[in-house]
Formats: structure tokens, C-alpha cells, sequence
């Protein structure tokens, strides 16, 4: 039976979760079981998905606190001799797992976008040259696997629910840490649209009704940008003009309103995760480029996912209350 | 004060090589630029010493040996020495025997902070300074964006660190690894003119596996935990794109997406 780790990363619950689906990939049709470990109490996310849900019962140690977390991992690795060992690529993540690596003096693999298996060998596969190139690496022989995944790239299909065995942990005392948070602050708004992770874009169908892409961007925390020719026709500034003449953009999503799509646009949009097109014809060419068209009025198409993701929002609330 | 400045010489990122049959990057005869996160780095190194000139900065590279000229620019900024860790057994090595290599150098010398930068433009793991930091159990922190001046002293520092959704405040103990990125917006000077042509050579010393006494199994390739197995471009993928009304069915299908990839 072989034993996977997960570490829940209280910045990103939900991305935490989804690495199910990466330890489903590793082990296809092996028998496996699940951990999650989770320091604060454990999130309601893994609740019913998991195997065992691993509680640190230690108030003091705070997930920045990296030598203190990877002490507890070392001491759970030594208890459960876990087979692969997943954590979330977040900025902590991106902190530990070396760390972990180094102590357990396993080999690594960065940012994993994808699981391959090649002749029975397990390929981590990941981006190295800014994306520029894909590379599948491999681990030599040294148990556990260890990787950090990309977040938000897995996402996990509910399965049936599982009954999650609950195990409180306490660790050894931990020592004292060499760092102390003194305050957070909120990042304040940029305006550049290169800095915005969704962009809702406007293109020639949206000239009448330009000003109510904000709706849609103000309720998913982005950016509104803009096709040569809204600019063009004085209805919305240069600089949130995407394209040859305008910016190079690289959201991780694009929605794109009533764009058609000329090369000169498609030019200024680089390593776009995804694209939503809407537009009355479904074959121009920035359809091609998206993961889903939806044929139709943009207008509309506003209003109505506005609409919806109001009402859920709401749902979540009131539930939560 | 003394300041490790430990940098990465990268492939120029536009036209690099890469032997698709052996697998490895083709580091030789390719034009190296610093790492522009490395860059500030030293910048902020540099700046410290500006307004403290009993600051000692060492910058720490594994290179091949080509590097010698931009190393020398670095010194003719007033970086007091570099090293250069360099030897052929040590290509190809992965970032787990890339930490180990400079953790031994690192481990037999005094310093109060090592400075370097969070990400390089070629690999991207951000293995090395964590890495490093565990090797010599000090702390390390990646993504800053501000180290306050006035408080980076021999014992601790404030710094500023950019948490993907906040900024986060943090003290830290030194020594310790501290990672900038580049939009620090420390950025490195230019050489005064009278130092272009300055003599600097004496002051690079090359640090070879005579020195650090590695097997050769243990290092480069054949020692590397992980190993390259296959690469391939990234097409534009074609997608398979889901054509849909703007009706309910449509909506909510659009939702389920933007809700899996966590933008709602």
C-alpha cells in the first residue's frame, strides 16, 4: 500500500486538495491511502477526501516558520514512511519543500504541471525557460517522491466520500524561531493591466456598452482591457490597449467580450492559461484559441454570469453563517 | 558587515542551447547574463556598502569558467571578492547537488547574510537558496521586495515580502539567506569610468573539486537525485474548445470553470 502526504497550505485550502488528483495520477490503479497534515486546525476542504487528516497540535509553530514545519514533516516521515510527499507550489511551499528535500536528502521536482507515466517510469512533467520548454524529469530511485505542484493546475473530482480518520499529533518542541511577522498589508490596486491576473477584455462588439465590463471585472477582483478598436474610437485609454500596438499581457485568464481576434491582438497575449471567448461568431479566430466559446451577445452574457456568481457568493455566506 | 552575494549566471534566456540528445543545457560558448533577480542582490549588497564602506561583499557563483568577464564587471563595482566554484565534474549537477557543492564552500566561511535572488530566469526552481539555508540551518526567505536599511545590521533584519495576495512584514535572525526579487528595484550601477579597465583578476579565486574533494559519482549527473528524462516544446495547444449558448446551461457552465480554477 503505498502512502501519500499532502501538505495543506492555509494560504490556498482548495489548491491544497486538488493535489489529490496528482497522488491519483502517480499511483493509477496501485493501492494508495492519503494523509494530510495541516498545522492550524484542519480545513473543512479535506474533510471526507482524505485518508487521515494529520493535526499539529502546536499553537507556536506558524506555517512561515520553515524550519520548525520541516522538523515536524521529518518526524512524520520517520512515523509513516510515506512514499511521496506533495506540497503546493505557493510562495511558503515553494520555501519547504526544498528544505524538506534536503533533510530527507531526497531529489526534488519544481512546479509540476502534469504526471506522466513512460514505460512504467513516473515523469514529473514541468516547465523550465519561462514556459518555454517542457521538461519530464524523473526521480532516481530514493524514496519518498517528493514534488511541489503549480497551483490551481490539478483539480480533483469528488469521489465517494471517504471516512477521514483523524490523527493528533504532537510534535517535539519546537524550537525558536528565527522569524517573527511583524504585519501584513494589503497590496494595493494596481492599474496596469500587465500586473492583473483575469483581464475582461472588449473588443468592436462591446463599443455600445464598454463601460459594463467593469461589472464583471469588479466581481472577479480584475481588469478591465481593451482591442485596438475601442481605443481607436476614444472609448476607452491606450493604456489598457492589448495587442502589437498597445501592451503584452499575461493573465492567467483572458475574457474576451466581442473581440474578434486579429493577429495583432492574438500578438500581445502571452502565456495565457485560459481563454473564455464570447462572441455572436463562434468561428472568429480568437474562438480557436479558447477553452470555451460561448456563442452569443456579450451584453447579455455579462448580466447574466454577474447574476450568478452574485447569487453563489450569497449561497457560500449564508452557509458560512 | 560581511555580505555573501550568491548569483547565477543564466543563458542568455532568448538564444539558448539545449542538447535535446544528452538532455542538458549547453552552458558552454552560450552568452551568460547575471540573473536579473541575483542583480539585486548585489545592487542592494552594494548600496549597504555605499553608505558603510567597511562592508565586505563576496559573490559566490558554480559557473564554467567563462564567467570570469562578468565577474570582473562585478568587481570593478566595488565587489570586494568573487569565487568562482567551477570544475567539469560538476556538470549537470541538479539542484540538490548544486546546494551541496556550494554548501560546503558556504560552511567553511564567515558571513553575517547571504543575499541572492528568488528566481532565475532558466531553471526556476528556487531549490538552491532553501536548500542552502537547511545545509547550514539558518533561516531563508524568498520574494522580497524591500530590505529596511536602517535595520539590517549583524544580528537581524526587517524585511518586506511580497505573499502573492499581501505584503508580509517579517524580522529575521541573522545569518540568514535572504531572497530579493528583481522588482526590489535595487538595481546594479554602472562601472565608473575610471574603473573599466581596472585590474580585478586577483581578486576571483576558483574553487575546483581539488579543493572540495567530491567523488565523482557523487556530483554532476551521476550523483543528481533527479534527472532530465524527456523535454519538448510547448505547442500553443489546440484546444478543445466547448462551444456554448448564453443560457443557463451556458452560464453555469462557465461558472463550474472559473470556479474549478479558483477566479471565483
Amino acid at each position: 500500500m503505498k502512502k501519500s502526504l499532502i501538505y495543506l497550505e492555509p494560504n490556498n485550502y482548495q489548491n491544497s486538495v486538488d493535489l489529490l488528483e496528482v497522488a491519483r495520477q502517480m499511483y493509477a490503479d496501485d493501492a494508495y491511502e492519503t494523509y494530510a497534515v495541516s498545522f492550524a486546525s484542519c480545513c473543512r476542504e479535506a474533510e471526507g477526501l482524505f485518508d487521515y487528516l494529520i493535526e499539529v497540535l502546536d499553537q507556536q509553530i506558524q506555517n512561515f516558520d520553515i524550519i520548525n514545519t520541516t522538523n515536524v514533516l521529518e518526524e512524520l516521515q520517520q512515523v509513516y514512511q510515506f512514499d511521496s510527499i506533495l506540497i503546493p507550489a505557493t510562495h511558503i511551499g515553494r520555501m519547504l519543500a526544498p528544505r524538506m528535500a534536503m533533510r530527507l536528502h531526497v531529489g526534488l521536482v519544481a512546479d509540476v504541471t502534469a504526471i506522466k507515466h513512460t514505460n512504467g517510469v513516473l515523469e514529473m512533467v514541468r516547465p523550465a525557460f519561462s514556459g518555454k520548454i517542457m521538461a519530464g524529469i524523473v526521480n532516481r530511485g530514493r524514496i519518498p517522491v517528493m514534488m511541489s505542484i503549480r497551483q490551481n493546475v490539478f483539480t480533483y473530482q469528488l469521489g465517494e466520500s471517504k471516512n477521514s480518520l483523524r490523527i493528533e499529533y504532537h510534535p517535539k518542541p519546537a524550537e525558536k524561531s528565527k522569524i517573527e511577522l511583524l504585519s501584513i498589508s494589503e497590496k494595493e490596486k494596481t492599474n496596469d493591466i500587465r500586473d492583473s491576473e483575469v483581464l475582461v477584455s472588449g473588443g468592436g462588439g462591446t463599443m455600445r456598452y464598454f463601460r459594463r465590463l467593469k461589472l464583471l471585472a469588479d466581481e472577479m477582483n480584475s481588469q478591465v482591457s481593451a482591442s485596438r478598436r475601442i481605443v481607436d474610437s476614444g472609448i476607452a485609454s491606450r493604456s489598457i490597449q492589448v495587442g502589437q500596438s498597445g501592451k503584452t499581457v499575461a493573465p492567467r485568464l483572458y475574457i474576451a467580450l466581442g473581440i474578434y481576434g486579429s493577429l495583432q491582438h492574438i500578438e500581445g497575449l502571452k502565456n495565457v492559461e485560459s481563454i473564455i471567448s464570447v462572441n455572436t461568431n463562434k468561428h472568429a479566430p480568437i474562438c480557436s484559441l479558447s477553452d470555451i466559446v460561448v456563442e452569443g451577445d456579450a451584453e447579455e452574457f455579462i448580466e447574466k454570469l454577474v447574476d450568478k456568481i452574485k447569487r453563489e457568493k450569497r449561497i457560500c455566506h449564508e452557509n458560512d453563517g | 558587515m560581511r555580505i555573501i552575494c550568491l548569483i547565477k549566471f543564466i543563458p542568455d534566456v532568448e538564444n539558448f542551447i539545449y542538447d535535446y540528445e544528452k538532455n542538458v543545457l549547453v552552458r558552454e560558448n552560450v552568452r551568460m547574463v547575471l540573473n536579473p533577480d541575483d542583480a539585486s542582490a548585489v545592487a542592494y549588497a552594494l548600496k549597504i556598502k555605499d553608505k558603510n564602506p567597511e562592508t565586505y561583499i563576496e559573490v559566490v557563483t558554480m559557473a564554467p569558467q567563462g564567467v570570469m568577464l562578468q565577474l570582473e564587471d562585478l568587481l570593478r563595482l566595488n565587489v570586494d571578492k568573487a569565487t568562482l566554484i567551477s570544475d567539469k565534474l560538476y556538470i549537470g549537477s541538479d539542484s540538490y547537488i548544486t546546494s551541496m557543492i556550494l554548501g560546503k564552500y558556504l560552511s567553511g566561511i564567515n558571513f553575517d547574510c547571504i543575499l541572492t535572488g528568488t528566481h532565475a530566469l532558466d531553471g526556476d526552481t528556487s531549490h538552491v537558496p532553501a536548500q542552502i539555508a537547511e545545509i547550514l540551518h539558518i533561516a531563508q526567505m524568498s520574494n522580497i521586495v524591500k530590505i529596511e536599511e536602517q535595520s539590517f545590521g549583524c544580528d537581524s533584519a526587517v524585511i518586506e515580502v511580497d505573499a502573492e495576495k499581501v505584503f508580509v512584514k517579517y524580522k529575521v535572525v541573522l545569518p540568514a539567506i535572504l531572497s530579493l526579487q528583481k522588482e526590489s528595484k535595487y538595481k546594479l550601477p554602472f562601472i565608473k569610468y575610471k574603473d573599466i579597465d581596472l585590474y580585478v583578476r586577483n581578486r576571483i579565486e576558483i574553487i575546483d573539486n581539488e579543493v572540495l574533494g567530491y567523488e565523482q559519482h557523487e556530483v554532476g549527473i551521476r550523483g543528481s537525485l533527479t534527472q532530465v528524462f524527456s523535454t519538448f516544446a510547448k505547442k500553443m495547444d489546440k484546444k478543445d474548445k466547448l462551444v456554448v449558448k448564453n443560457d443557463e446551461e451556458g452560464i453555469n457552465t462557465v461558472f463550474s470553470f472559473l470556479k474549478s480554477k479558483g477566479y471565483v
